[in-house]
C-alpha cells in the first residue's frame, strides 16, 4: 500500500499532465462538434472587452481605405436608385401596371441588416473565427448571414451571447454556402481547403455550366441565410473533377479577411418560415 | 518572489501582446508569431515539473480564450512544458541555481538557442498537428511549422539579445 502511494506520488506530474491533456482535447473535441462554450470563446464578455480594446485601435489603422470603399458603394447605391426611380416613373405612366408593382404596403421586405464592429478575428488557423459586437440583445441569431462591404464574410455560429457573437467566416471548413456563377442558374457549393486566405473552392458544378476566368460568383438563392446574388468572388481558375462531371474552381474571395473590421448581419423574417415547411415537407415524405 | 513578479508580468504582457498584435499579423499568409512561448521558455529552471506543466497549460488555455481555438494551444503548451525540464537536462549538463532563468548567459549562447529551438520545434509541431487533425496536408503544414519555428525563435532571440544588454549588471542574467 505504502509502495502504491509512493509510486503514485513519485508519478503525480504524470497525472497532471494526462489530467490538463484529457481537459484541452475535451475542448478540442467538442469545438470539432461545432457547439462551443460560450465561456471559453470570445463571446464571454471578459475576453470580449480585451479583444475589442484591441479592435478599437487597430479600427482607426485603415479608416482611409474605408472611406473610400464606402464613397465607392455610395456612388453604386446611388446609381442603383436612380435607375430604380426612373423604372417607377416609366411604370407609373400606366397606372394598371404600376399597382401591380408597387403590391400590399403591409408586406414587408425580408431581409434587414445590422450594423456590426469585428472585434476579433483570426486568418491564420485552419479554422477561423471572427468575433463581432452585436449579440441576442440586438437580435441576432444563429445561422444568419454575415457580409463585409464587398462580399460574403461568413454565417452566425451558434454561439451567441448578449452582447457579441461568434461568426464562422469563409476561411473555416465548417462553413459551406451554395453559389452559382452570376448569369447561370447552376450552383456549387463553396468551402475553404486552409491553404490561402484570399482563395476559396467551388466545387460540383456541373460540367457543362459555361464560364470564363475572371466572371463573378455569387450566392444562390437556396439558403435561407443570404439573399440571392451577393458577391462571393471571382473564378480566378478551375479544374475538372476526378470523376469528370462536375468542375471545381477556385475563386479568390471579394472580401479581405486580414483587414475586417465592419460587417453586416442579415437578418431574415421568412427563414424560420421556410426551415417549418421545409421540415414539414420532409415530415410528409 | 522577484520571479513571481516576473512571471505575472511576463504572462500578461506576451498574452496581451499575443492576441493583440501578433495574432493579426499573417507574415506571406501563413506564419504567425506565436511569442508567448517565451513565457514558458522565461520560467525558473527550479521550478518542479508540476508547476510548470501547470503554467504551461494556464498559458495556453488563457490565448485559447482569447483567440477562439479553444483547447488547442492548451494541448500543445502542456505537453511543451511537460518535456521542458528534459530538454534542459539534455543540453545543459551543469548544475543551475534554482532561481536562474534560461537565457544567453546562464545556458551559454549555442546551449540557449538549442534549447530554444528544440521546445519552439516541439510546441509547433504539436499545434499543428493537433489543428489538422480534422484536414490532413502534410508537406504544408510541415512548410508552416518550420516558418512558425524560425520566426518565433528569431523573435524570441532579438528580445533575449536585448535584456542581454541593458541588465549586464544583473547576476541573474
Amino acid at each position: 500500500m505504502r509502495k502504491l502511494l509512493d509510486f503514485l506520488i513519485n508519478r503525480r506530474n504524470w497525472f497532471l499532465f494526462l489530467f490538463l491533456e484529457l481537459i484541452s482535447f475535451t475542448l478540442i473535441y467538442r469545438n470539432n462538434a461545432y457547439q462551443q462554450s460560450i465561456m471559453l470563446s470570445t463571446a464571454n464578455v471578459v475576453a470580449a472587452n480585451v479583444v475589442s480594446a484591441g479592435g478599437s485601435v487597430t479600427s482607426y489603422l485603415s479608416l482611409r481605405d474605408k472611406n473610400k470603399e464606402l464613397i465607392e458603394r455610395n456612388g453604386q447605391l446611388e446609381i442603383e436608385i436612380l435607375r430604380l426611380q426612373r423604372r417607377i416613373e416609366t411604370m407609373a405612366t400606366d397606372t394598371m401596371r404600376f399597382q401591380a408593382y408597387a403590391g400590399d404596403s403591409a408586406i414587408r421586405f425580408p431581409f434587414a441588416t445590422e450594423v456590426a464592429k469585428v472585434v476579433n478575428n483570426s486568418v491564420s488557423y485552419l479554422a477561423n473565427y471572427i468575433t463581432i459586437d452585436k449579440g441576442s440583445a440586438d437580435g441576432i441569431e444563429p445561422d444568419m448571414g454575415v457580409v463585409s462591404e464587398r462580399g460574403v464574410a461568413g454565417i452566425v455560429s451558434t454561439t451567441v451571447s448578449e452582447h457579441y457573437a461568434v461568426v464562422i467566416p469563409v476561411l473555416n471548413p465548417k462553413f459551406r454556402l451554395s453559389c452559382k456563377v452570376l448569369g447561370s442558374g447552376y450552383f456549387g457549393s463553396m468551402s475553404w481547403d486552409g491553404r490561402d486566405v484570399q482563395y476559396a473552392k467551388l466545387d460540383e458544378l456541373p460540367r457543362h455550366v459555361e464560364f470564363q476566368v475572371g466572371d463573378t460568383i455569387v450566392t444562390s438563392a437556396f439558403s435561407a441565410i443570404f439573399p440571392e446574388g451577393i458577391m462571393m468572388g471571382t473564378v480566378s481558375s478551375f479544374e475538372k473533377q476526378r470523376d469528370d462531371n462536375y468542375y471545381s474552381l477556385t475563386v479568390k474571395l471579394a472580401t479581405d479577411f486580414t483587414r475586417l473590421n465592419t460587417v453586416m448581419v442579415i437578418k431574415n423574417y421568412h427563414k424560420n418560415e421556410l426551415k417549418r415547411i421545409e421540415l414539414e415537407a420532409r415530415g410528409n415524405d | 518572489m522577484i520571479n513571481t513578479a516576473r512571471g505575472i508580468l511576463y504572462f500578461v504582457a506576451l498574452i496581451l501582446l499575443q492576441v493583440l498584435v501578433l495574432n493579426n499579423i499573417h507574415f506571406l499568409r501563413m506564419v504567425t508569431p506565436l511569442l508567448y512561448v517565451y513565457f514558458i521558455i522565461k520560467l525558473p529552471v527550479g521550478y518542479t515539473s508540476i508547476r510548470v506543466t501547470f503554467l504551461s497549460f494556464l498559458a495556453g488555455i488563457t490565448v485559447d480564450m482569447l483567440s477562439n481555438t479553444s483547447g488547442m494551444h492548451a494541448a500543445a503548451c502542456t505537453l511543451a512544458g511537460f518535456v521542458r525540464p528534459q530538454i534542459i537536462r539534455l543540453f545543459i549538463r551543469e548544475d543551475l541555481a534554482d532561481n536562474i532563468a534560461p537565457s544567453f548567459r546562464s545556458f551559454g549562447s549555442g546551449g540557449f538557442v538549442r534549447f530554444v529551438v528544440v521546445f519552439v520545434m516541439l510546441h509547433h509541431f504539436s499545434l499543428f498537428l493537433i489543428e489538422s487533425l480534422t484536414l490532413f496536408d502534410l508537406p504544408f503544414l510541415a512548410i508552416r511549422a518550420l516558418a512558425g519555428v524560425a520566426t518565433t525563435s528569431i523573435l524570441i532571440f532579438i528580445i533575449e539579445a536585448f535584456q542581454k544588454n541593458s541588465r549586464r549588471s544583473d547576476d541573474q542574467y
